[in-house]
């Protein structure tokens, strides 16, 4: 079963001299989907970057416990985290856009954990977006927003993870399409087992599938709400996006 | 038999046998230029090094060429990595990769070939071996086994890396390097180390190429810079990041110089060369298979 796991304890971090995140703390229980809510520029891409070893925390600790192991990420490179089993969906998607479809799929599998059940995964993948089997063979800087965010969500699965962190799944999306990428996430989490960090302006979608939720203000954890109802009654919540 | 023909046809041929020596004399660039945008202007340097260890290892110790390559090929390899780190700590570490790291390679170019003055001399060099000399016949073609065995070491090199770039994980990593560092992290590869095993293959391909060199043409050490512009208009005309478009541009290249160098003489091949490479990359800027 999922017995996957991240916690983030008092973390500061930033850029250079620019500090972004003050004390941040939080945490993603096993199986659950969690969402990190906040409008621009609050922290929240930030925070993510901070838990994959892009951005390193001035202090405080990142750990992940991966099918009953605890690891402490902080130090460690980008590539040692996905290694352990922890799969990202960056802002702008950063696929690789010479390559083609089946091509970005085949090198989300490249962690040597992921390649026992790449058939598996890829025919999943491919079942789950009949879009991109369509386009397999079509390079990836010419699919459209929309298909560029499955293909971006699907490579991140070729890597079999136990957690995955989605930066902003609906940016630049239409309404109809922001609905039914919620809904697809919340499909591969059930199909993969994961455990969800999810970064979303979008509220009313994010809270859809999210067991709980955290809103983020000016680089510090403003709220933690317990479970989509207590979101939805939140002052904060009501200020800043339900326009109340 | 006419005349005309059969000098038409053996151009041909001989431009096919030139093209599959200039794809392996291509490939290694076709890897560091094409795959990971490092402009390495020295290689042809390395190739020269690739045949004067084979002339050494078939003068010396009369061992076939293509023999001494395979032999010297993991040193290559090596010795490909060790330049890739240099280049990444001096320079592309420092983000500092357009001019400085062409004089670096430039010095590279150099450095080696002073070395190989220094060590054999200026005069021109040669091997031996049972297929220099003898040709095939079939009908009015000729095939001068001195071209044909290269061509054939140089499509199985071809091929094999291909495949391997193609069908790997740590091929397809060598394709999408120079595409996204951050996204191949995100892919738990290493994109440092992933470019040193690709400029360590970039080098090992110059054993192999400067082998075949030496059996296709007699050397001296400063013979590479002719083939410094033809191996860069190969890569570019193919696309770059396309061993299939490298090949069959190096392939039309062999059978234009051949059939210029036959009808009007070999001073006019480079120039007619060039012509067809400014030509198509005018009708399609991002070369023949550019993605
Ligand atoms: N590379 C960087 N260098 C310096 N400052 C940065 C950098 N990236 C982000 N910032 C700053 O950090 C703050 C938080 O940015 P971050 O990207 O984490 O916000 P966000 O919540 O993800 O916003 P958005 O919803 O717009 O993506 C912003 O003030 C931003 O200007
Ligand atoms: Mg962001």
């Amino acid at each position: 079963m999922a017995n996957s796991s991240l916690t983030v304890a008092n973390i500061d971090a930033g850029y250079g001299a620019v500090r972004v995140l003050e004390d941040v703390s939080l945490s993603v229980g096993a199986g659950e989907t969690v969402a990190l809510l906040g409008t621009n520029g609050n922290g929240k891409s930030t925070l993510m970057k901070s838990i994959m070893g892009i951005v390193c925390p001035s202090s405080g600790s990142i750990s992940a416990v991966i099918d009953g192991t605890t690891h402490e990420l902080v130090g460690r490179s980008t590539e040692e985290i996905v290694d352990l089993g922890i799969a990202f969906v960056p802002e702008g998607r950063r696929l690789f856009p010479k390559q083609t479809v089946i091509e970005n799929l085949l090198l989300g599998a490249f962690r040597p954990a992921a390649r026992s059940a790449i058939r598996r995964n890829l025919d999943f993948c491919l079942e789950t977006f009949p879009r991109l089997k369509e386009r397999s063979r079509q390079v990836a800087g010419s699919l459209s927003g929309g298909e560029q965010q499955m293909l971006a969500l699907a490579r991140a699965l070729m890597s079999a993870p136990r957690i995955l962190l989605i930066d902003e799944p609906s940016v630049g999306l239409a309404p109809l399409l922001v609905s039914r990428t919620i809904d697809k996430i919340k499909e591969l989490k059930e199909g993969f087992n994961l455990t969800v960090l999810m970064a979303e302006q979008n509220f009313t979608q994010a809270i859809r599938i999210a067991d709980r939720g955290y809103v983020i203000v000016h680089g510090r954890i403003a709220f933690a709400g317990e479970s989509a109802e207590a979101l939805n009654n939140n002052d904060l919540i009501r200020e800043f996006y339900l326009g109340a | 038999m006419d005349v005309s023909l059969d000098l038409l046809v053996n151009a041909i041929v001989s431009g096919l046998l030139l093209g599959g020596f200039y794809a392996a004399v291509s490939i290694g660039v076709a890897i560091s230029f094409g795959m990971l945008d490092i402009v390495n202007i020295a290689h042809p340097a390395f190739i020269l090094l690739g045949s004067y260890v084979a002339y050494f290892a078939n003068s010396v110790l009369g061992m076939d060429p293509i023999l001494a390559a395979a032999i010297a090929l993991p040193a290559f390899y090596l010795l490909g990595m060790a330049v890739y780190q240099v280049y990444y700590v001096a320079f592309e570490r420092r983000n500092d990769q357009s001019l400085r790291s062409l004089a670096f390679f430039f010095g590279l170019l150099f450095i080696t070939e002073v070395g190989l003055v220094l060590a054999f001399g200026v005069d021109y060099r040669l091997v031996e071996a049972r297929y220099i000399g003898p040709s095939l016949h079939f009908g009015i073609i000729d095939l001068p086994l001195r071209l044909l065995v290269p061509f054939l070491v140089a499509a199985a090199m071809v091929v094999g890396l291909q495949v391997f770039l193609s069908r790997s994980f740590l091929g397809r990593a060598i394709q999408a390097v120079a595409q996204d560092q951050l996204a191949l992290r995100l892919m738990a590869a290493d994109p440092i180390r992933i470019k040193r095993i690709a400029f360590g293959l970039s080098f090992a391909t110059a054993a192999v190429a400067g082998a075949i060199l030496i059996i296709v043409q007699p050397v001296e050490p400063s013979i590479g810079r002719e083939y410094i512009g033809r191996v860069f208009a190969i890569c570019v005309l193919g696309g770059l990041g396309s061993f299939t478009g490298m090949a069959i541009a190096a392939i039309i290249l062999g059978i234009v110089e051949s059939l210029t160098s036959t009808f009007f003489g070999p001073s006019w091949a480079p120039a007619v060369a060039f012509g067809v490479l400014l030509v198509t990359l005018a009708v399609r800027p991002s070369g023949l298979m550019g993605r």
